[in-house]
């Protein structure tokens, strides 16, 4: 007997023409709806997100087919994962049958549904539906009777769960009444190919045949206008993330993390800069507000919106989608509030997590630029103070440009206005020149370099702001003054290695200035250290401490440097308690994106926050390798009443204390 | 309407400063230079005064002194102002305020402004004479130190900032020459359009000795740092520790309280 089943079993080839009908319709019904979404998208600038092609597609096949995103958080990600390649399953199943009964059969007489085959797809489809619908089950009792905090339900989500419920529910009724009339009894071997389905058969097969034929014709039907629907709805809910989620994986942003567009300032018809309506922002910007599925994984690690702030990275993206699709133009600075743009201190954990590749970060910033160079407007007149010291006098707080090489005097380090070659040269930035607390870090940096032998140049008074904050709060025009300023210095000493011990700096430096026409070697003192420690330049003391590490959003999520900070402070004999945010998935201290020169007005404060994390790690002491977490923490540990329990220091601190001389 | 906007371009008052090789004024080397801070306001009083008018008013920003002060002017224009004047002198320093008072006189005399704005002092010299001077040379009104101001029609109503917290409530006719005090207005921040705007505007350059025709009444004849007294003492240890070395010092060196 031949392994296999009848197709259109007790439905008839009669069926064939008003399901394609159907099908038809369905398919018009779907185009149509992404078509008026794609009018939509298209409100926004043209931006080119299909060069390197290879390289999308298999970010396309890794993070859609994988769902290597989406298990990035494990319980919900893997049933997820689950369900997707579940559902992927049952429908190319369908479409082999398709292929099969409608194509090969009367076209060419070949049939493939049988035998070996038939088994492996029987088996496999039975079980994809039994795991669909157990994440179901699964997902239901989540969204509906333990909720998470922050996951909210819309029409879309019943919409959804309704007829994917219906549709595996009427769907095992359909295999469970064909079974009953052709295999319970006659064939064993092929329900066993079926055990779920089997499950439903043995019951149906006690009835009379002839009822168990009406219940699977109706049940057929049911099953396919339940289906038909279910697609026909796609372009019209949140179902649609099973298309646009997908393709923003192939529109991703294959930049340098950290990536900003560099604006042409001096353009002829340059009149209009930054974001105020979604007609300023990309087609991508508004298509990834489609993208969004409302995880809220990136509003779970939002230092704002996990601090009382009114930002959430994920009501920012949906609400560009809103005013895109519903009131294109409506003022987008309105409608998203200037508080929410302002909080954001582009601390990037939201993108790291975002299982759809939306690229919250730069919305933000193109915002605020408007904000500001459209409008004069800052998140407080103390930082329309720092910004006009930053012009003035090249940094933030104001202080004379000629004293910001004071820090180095008496240290064996080379200014690189009288001449002579260096080997690096150290890039102090505007914390570590002028502020009393960071300057210590500089200072040991130079000591520690002298004791490796590295012969070290700096600016001094030739040295200005790096632009990062100003050009985080939106100031790119005062980011391209200072930077062209810097530049033109690098080029002038014919600087070849540069090294910073700010992140910020370093990221602007080594990333940012090269849309400028920087091309120099940019390290951040934990690789150059863990480098000069490993090629034996430079010899430490080790003397045991307890500590725990904060990864700076700059140094760990921006550029992937985790490892090098952890290594040296094991060889300088610290042993390490993780706080339960680290690495990638770290805390912000909340001076980034320019806001250590904002006063904090909503909500709690996040570096009393963070700093209450790494004093449950038990340890006495919170290292960290950057001047504005220095400065953040230093804050924190007195505001939040610290004292006493925890200190703050820097690396190049510990490390300064455990040279050995050679 | 037409206004006048006097500015000055003056060090950034955190510099580090040194006295210049001849000692009658400050070694311009390794200073910050920005917009006087009172003139700041100045300049946003008359951007706000075009503002209330619909536009209809004219803005001209005056600066005297070398080439560098063409920042301040174009920072004026970026904020609002309509033309720049710059009066070209390298030894500006070396005037007295009657005789900048007399420039800008000579400068304004045949050019019928309604409104004079200009800051209540410079931050460098602060001598505060300029507007009054100028006023008097002009056969203005003159009205110092305001700390809010109103235009309907031809007249203003403002409020001036008197010694010991006290405030003056005037109201006079234009012309007039005003001089701004710190809590007249808040500065805007130019935008990206009016500062690359600012670049195209009309910008006349003229000699100082166009305008220059007195000699000066005062001459500075020394500049030096003044001499270090004492020093201050910073405290250390527990609240109430510091509370009574606190106590104990205010004992011991503060009559007053004996």
């Amino acid at each position: 007997m031949d392994i296999t089943r009848e197709i259109y079993w007790n439905v008839g080839h009669g069926v064939v023409l008003p399901m394609y009908l159907f099908a038809a319709l369905t398919l018009v019904i779907l185009i149509y709806g992404f078509v008026r979404r794609i009018r939509v998208y298209r409100q926004g600038k043209r931006l080119q997100r299909l060069d390197r092609l290879p390289k999308r597609i298999l970010r396309l096949v890794n993070r859609g087919i994988g769902q290597l995103r989406v298990m990035l958080v494990k319980a919900p990600g893997i049933a997820h994962a689950l369900q997707f390649w579940g559902i992927l399953l049952l429908f190319i199943g369908t479409v082999l049958v398709l292929i099969q009964v409608d194509f090969t059969e009367p076209l060419f007489d070949f049939q493939f549904l049988k035998g070996t085959f038939y088994q492996v797809f029987s088996l496999t489809l039975d079980l994809a539906g039994f795991v669909v619908f157990i994440m179901l089950v699964a997902f239901g009792v989540r969204r509906y009777f333990y909720k998470p905090k922050g996951l909210a339900t819309t029409r879309d989500d019943y919409i959804i769960y309704g007829l994917l419920t219906l549709i595996l529910l009427t769907g095992f009724l359909v295999e469970g009444a064909r079974m009953a009339v052709t295999e319970v009894a006659s064939r064993p071997d092929l329900t066993a190919l079926s055990p779920v389905g089997l499950l439903v058969a043995r019951p149906l097969a006690g009835l009379d045949e002839s009822v168990v034929r009406q219940i699977h014709v109706l049940t057929w039907w049911t099953h396919f206008f339940l289906v038909m629907t279910i697609i026909a709805l796609v372009p019209f809910t949140k179902f649609r993330h099973i298309f646009t989620t997908p393709v923003n994986y192939l529109f991703a942003d294959l930049r340098e993390k950290g990536a900003i567009d560099t604006l042409n300032l001096e353009a002829a018809d340059a009149d209009h800069f930054g974001a105020a309506a979604v007609a300023d922002l990309t087609w991508k910007d508004i298509f990834d507000a489609d993208a969004c599925t409302s995880c809220k994984r990136c509003q779970d690690r939002c230092p704002a919106w996990n601090t009382d702030k009114p930002l959430s990275p994920m009501k920012v993206v949906q609400q560009i989608g809103e005013v895109a699709f519903g009131r294109p133009q409506a003022n987008l600075i309105e409608t998203v509030t200037t508080d929410v743009l302002w909080a954001c201190t582009t601390c990037y954990a939201c993108q790291e997590i975002c299982p759809a590749d939306i690229e919250h970060v730069n919305k933000i910033l193109e915002m605020r630029r408007h904000l500001v160079l459209m409008q004069g407007e800052f998140p407080g007149g103390e930082v329309q103070t720092a910004v006009n010291n930053t012009e003035v006098n090249g940094n933030p707080f104001g202080l004379a440009y000629a004293s910001r090489g004071d820090w180095a005097e008496g240290l064996d380090v080379q200014r690189m206005a009288d001449g002579g070659k260096v080997d690096v040269l150290y890039f102090a930035g505007c914390y570590a020149s002028f502020d009393k607390r960071n300057q210590s870090v500089a200072q040991n940096f130079i000591r520690i370099c002298n004791a490796a032998g590295i012969k070290v140049g700096i600016l001094g008074k030739e040295e200005k702001c790096c632009g990062e904050p100003v050009r985080k709060l939106g100031n790119e025009y005062l980011y391209q003054m200072v930077a062209a300023e810097n530049i033109k210095q690098f080029k002038a000493y014919g600087v070849s290695r540069i090294v910073t011990t700010c992140p910020h700096c370093f990221n602007t430096l080594g990333r940012n200035y090269r849309d400028l026409g920087l091309e120099v070697e940019v390290e951040h003192y934990t690789v150059f250290l863990e480098r000069l420690i490993r090629e034996g330049a430079l010899h430490l003391n080790p003397q045991e401490f307890d500590f725990t590490y904060h990864d700076s959003c700059y140094i760990g999520r921006y550029k992937g440097i985790i490892k090098e900070p952890r290594q040296i402070m094991h060889q300088a004999g610290g042993s390490i308690t993780e706080m339960a945010k680290s690495k990638n998935e770290s805390f912000c201290c909340g001076g980034g994106g320019g806001r250590v020169l904002a006063e904090e007005k909503l909500g709690r404060r996040i570096n009393v926050e963070r700093v209450k994390m790494a004093e449950a790690t038990g340890a006495p002491m919170l290292v960290s390798n950057c001047p504005f977490c220095l400065t953040m923490f230093e804050d924190g540990i007195k505001t939040g009443g610290s004292e006493g329990k925890l200190k703050v220091r820097d690396l190049a601190e510990i490390i300064g204390e455990r040279i050995a001389q050679k | 309407m037409k206004i006048l906007v006097c500015i000055k371009h003056v060090p950034d008052m955190e510099s580090r400063f040194r006295v210049n090789e001849a000692g009658n004024w400050y070694d311009e080397r390794d200073l910050a230079f920005r917009l006087n801070e009172y003139d700041e306001f100045a300049v946003e009083q008359a951007v706000r005064v075009k503002e209330q008018l619909g536009g209809a008013a004219d803005i001209t920003i005056l600066s005297i002194g070398p080439d560098r002060v063409i920042e301040a002017v174009k920072k004026g224009l970026a904020m609002g102002g309509d033309r720049g004047v710059h009066i070209k002198d390298d030894l500006v320093y070396q005037k007295d305020p009657w005789q900048v008072a007399s420039v800008i006189a000579a400068f304004a005399r045949d050019k019928n402004f309604d409104l004079v704005f200009t800051g209540m002092q410079s931050q460098d010299r602060g001598s505060a004479q300029i507007g009054a001077a100028a006023a008097e040379l002009l056969d203005y009104a003159c009205i110092t130190t305001l700390v809010s101001f109103e235009i309907s029609g031809d007249v203003v109503t403002a409020r001036r900032e008197l010694e010991g917290g006290m405030r003056g409530a005037v109201r006079f006719k234009l012309p007039a020459v005003v001089t701004c005090q710190l809590g007249l207005n808040t500065p805007r921040y130019p935008t990206l359009p009016n500062i690359m705007k600012a670049k195209q505007k009309e910008l006349l350059t003229f000699p100082i000795a166009d305008f220059l025709n007195v000699e000066s009444l005062a001459e500075t004849e020394k500049m030096y740092p003044p001499e270090r007294k004492g020093r201050g003492l910073v405290l250390e240890g527990d609240v109430n520790e510091l509370a009574d070395k606190l106590a104990s010092i205010l004992k011991e060196k503060a009559p007053a309280l004996r």
